[in-house]
């Protein structure tokens, strides 16, 4: 690796961090910096809560704290998740969205709202019709000759398919249960409460770390299956494993943060672009990016209006025309 | 090391492939040759149980491929395929070192031992100064070195080649060909190749298996099995055998 891909690496890994910092002083409420860090550190050291203001540290650790946290994970589950799924399905413009998992849990996670209420873990129905839609795509793209083509069409159909049903859900749910049902679809970091960034971030946790630890194998499953099955892989139970994973963490960040596209599709595309598809840094790697990418288009999200806009529509915003710019700008192949 | 093949079944829509008794022995080359469609790719593939052969039909030294699990079965033998579409453009170091997946655990990645092996196995085919390279820069020539490079780092004492020949010039045909046989004496490889040039393979193998219509129709040394009749009844056509330099020459 050349000292300047190093570098960006290293700059990569950093950057969470960097943009952790600058999202916790940004808010309606303004913390001066010397106030920020002293609050930051205060568990570590008692002795700065002196002259600290109690307002500082439910802002700090009772919002943005929990809201900065959510949209790092969320936002390193989906470039994961994506990254995962591009290469076992061989495939780089494969993601959660486009294999119809989003769909599935975000209609799960809906129907739970509606029918069991708010208070009820939703990331039960979520996983549940995550795993289903999954495995109708699977079952319906496995017949056809050219599995690639099928498979993103059976995933657009069965996309659409549950779109239907959520749409179906919300006509009968109440006006009440209705507006967060709106909201929260767009893909907002807002809507979560406590109990539910209990129970997902663990489950989101889980999937990226294990991902992780798979990222070399990934290199493996992204040759076609008879040479994986060739060089010593049990194809059917490494696909398996990355699925199953990758839909634990996809219908547990939807549960939380609703539908929010294009991630998943963009950061891994834009780590190949600057060091290259070896899937041993593509993870990692993503997992970080997708972590900054989040966190600052939360940002966006709570600070442009005096009222919280939907983050899911900014990462369609501000994803879509910068992906069509860097396909159009760079010449080399980088897939 | 011997492979051994016993009443061998398979079928795939129209096609079925019985091979009833066939065996490859250790440090030699076996050319498996005959007309599009004879199943030669098919045969290759069960061996390597890429396609789901019935359990007690194959054998290495006495014992069952088929009921092995795969990494060790990975160890045993590696499988050259014709050719490599990927849809990430890996450098030939990085795809090299997936050869080694059999050894490496399924949450690890590879170490620097595995690298040293990847290297001396370019360096084999002669293309570690490539290793830093894209695989899609290669001419297919050089692709073809680079999916053998692949094999020797699975460090199997079994190598199978699906047409590593097809779609190469004369001078890269006989390169390629040249390194098996040398992958033969020096590192006393057992191997299989399906081969379309009948000439190259009189010259290179030990050993000739000829299939048609899903069975074997001769097999033995070159030398010994090649008549202008056996050749008829395969390919249908027409063929002349003549010597030249002591060696059987075939004309169409």
């Amino acid at each position: 690796m050349s000292n300047r891909r190093r570098a960006l690496c290293i700059f990569i890994y950093v950057l969470p961090l960097l943009v952790f910092l600058f999202s916790l002083y940004l808010g309606p409420f303004h913390i001066p910096l010397r106030g920020l860090f002293k609050t930051l550190l205060s568990p570590l050291f008692p002795s700065f809560k002196q002259g600290l203001s109690e307002g500082y540290i439910s802002i700090v650790f009772g919002v943005r704290l929990p809201r900065l946290l959510l949209a790092m994970m969320v936002g390193a589950a989906l470039s994961v998740s994506g990254a995962s799924l591009q290469a076992l399905f061989k495939n780089p413009l494969v993601n959660e969205y486009i294999l119809g998992i989003s769909s599935g849990a975000a209609f799960g996670a809906a129907l739970s709202i509606v029918f069991l209420g708010q208070h009820f873990p939703r990331q039960i129905s979520a996983f549940a019709f995550a795993v289903a839609a999954v495995l109708a795509v699977l079952a319906v793209a496995k017949k056809s000759d050219s599995p690639i083509v099928s498979l993103l069409l059976t995933g657009v159909i069965v996309s659409a398919f549950f779109s239907a049903l959520l749409a179906l859900a919300e006509f009968f749910a109440s006006p009440y249960a209705l507006q967060g049902l709106f909201s929260w679809l767009m893909g907002d970091l807002s809507m979560a409460g406590g109990s539910e960034l209990a129970i997902s971030f663990p489950l989101m946790g889980i999937g990226i770390v294990g991902l992780i630890l798979l990222r070399w194998r990934m290199n493996v499953l992204s040759m076609s299956d008879e040479e994986a099955r060739s060089m010593g892989v049990n194809i059917g139970k490494e696909k398996f494993l990355v699925i199953f994973l990758t839909t634990l963490i996809t219908s547990a960040a939807t549960a939380v943060a609703g539908i929010i596209g294009w991630v998943g599709l963009i950061i891994p595309h834009l780590i190949r672009m600057m060091v290259g598809v070896d899937n041993r840094r593509v993870i990692p790697l993503s997992a970080a990016l997708g972590a900054s990418y989040l966190l600052l288009a939360d940002d966006l999200a709570r600070s442009l209006a005096s009222f919280e806009v939907p983050v899911g529509i900014f990462t369609s915003i501000i994803g879509i025309p910068f992906f069509i710019f860097l396909l159009r700008k760079s010449r080399k192949i980088w897939l | 090391m011997s492979v051994r093949i016993k009443d061998l079944t398979f079928s795939y829509r129209n096609f079925s492939l019985h091979v009833q008794n066939l065996q490859f022995e250790g440090a030699k080359i076996t050319a498996i040759v005959g007309p599009n469609g004879a199943g030669k790719t098919t045969l290759l593939k069960c061996i390597c149980a890429i396609l789901p052969a019935p359990k007690g039909s194959l054998f290495i030294d006495g014992r069952d491929i088929i009921a092995m699990p795969e990494e060790e079965r990975a160890k045993l033998m590696a499988y050259v395929p014709q050719e490599h579409t990927a849809a990430f453009n890996y450098t030939i170091q990085d795809f090299v070192l997936m050869g080694r997946a059999a050894y490496i655990s399924l949450f690890s990645t590879p170490s620097s031992a595995d690298v040293q092996i990847a290297h001396e196995a370019l360096e084999y085919v002669g293309l570690r100064h490539y290793a830093s390279r894209p695989y899609f820069q290669l001419s297919s020539g050089e692709r073809r070195l680079v999916l053998i490079a692949r094999a020797l780092a699975q460090k199997s004492d079994i190598l199978i080649l699906d047409e590593p020949t097809s779609f190469l010039d004369p001078k890269h045909e006989t390169e390629l060909l040249e390194l098996a046989k040398k992958l033969a004496i020096e590192k006393k490889k057992t191997i299989l190749v399906t081969l379309h040039n009948l000439d190259m393979a009189v010259k290179y193998s030990d050993a000739m298996v000829f299939m048609k219509k899903g069975g074997v129709v001769a097999q033995g040394k070159p030398d010994d099995i090649l008549t202008e009749t056996l050749l008829e009844n395969v390919y249908e056509i027409k063929m002349t055998i003549i010597r030249y330099d002591g060696r059987k020459l075939i004309v169409k």
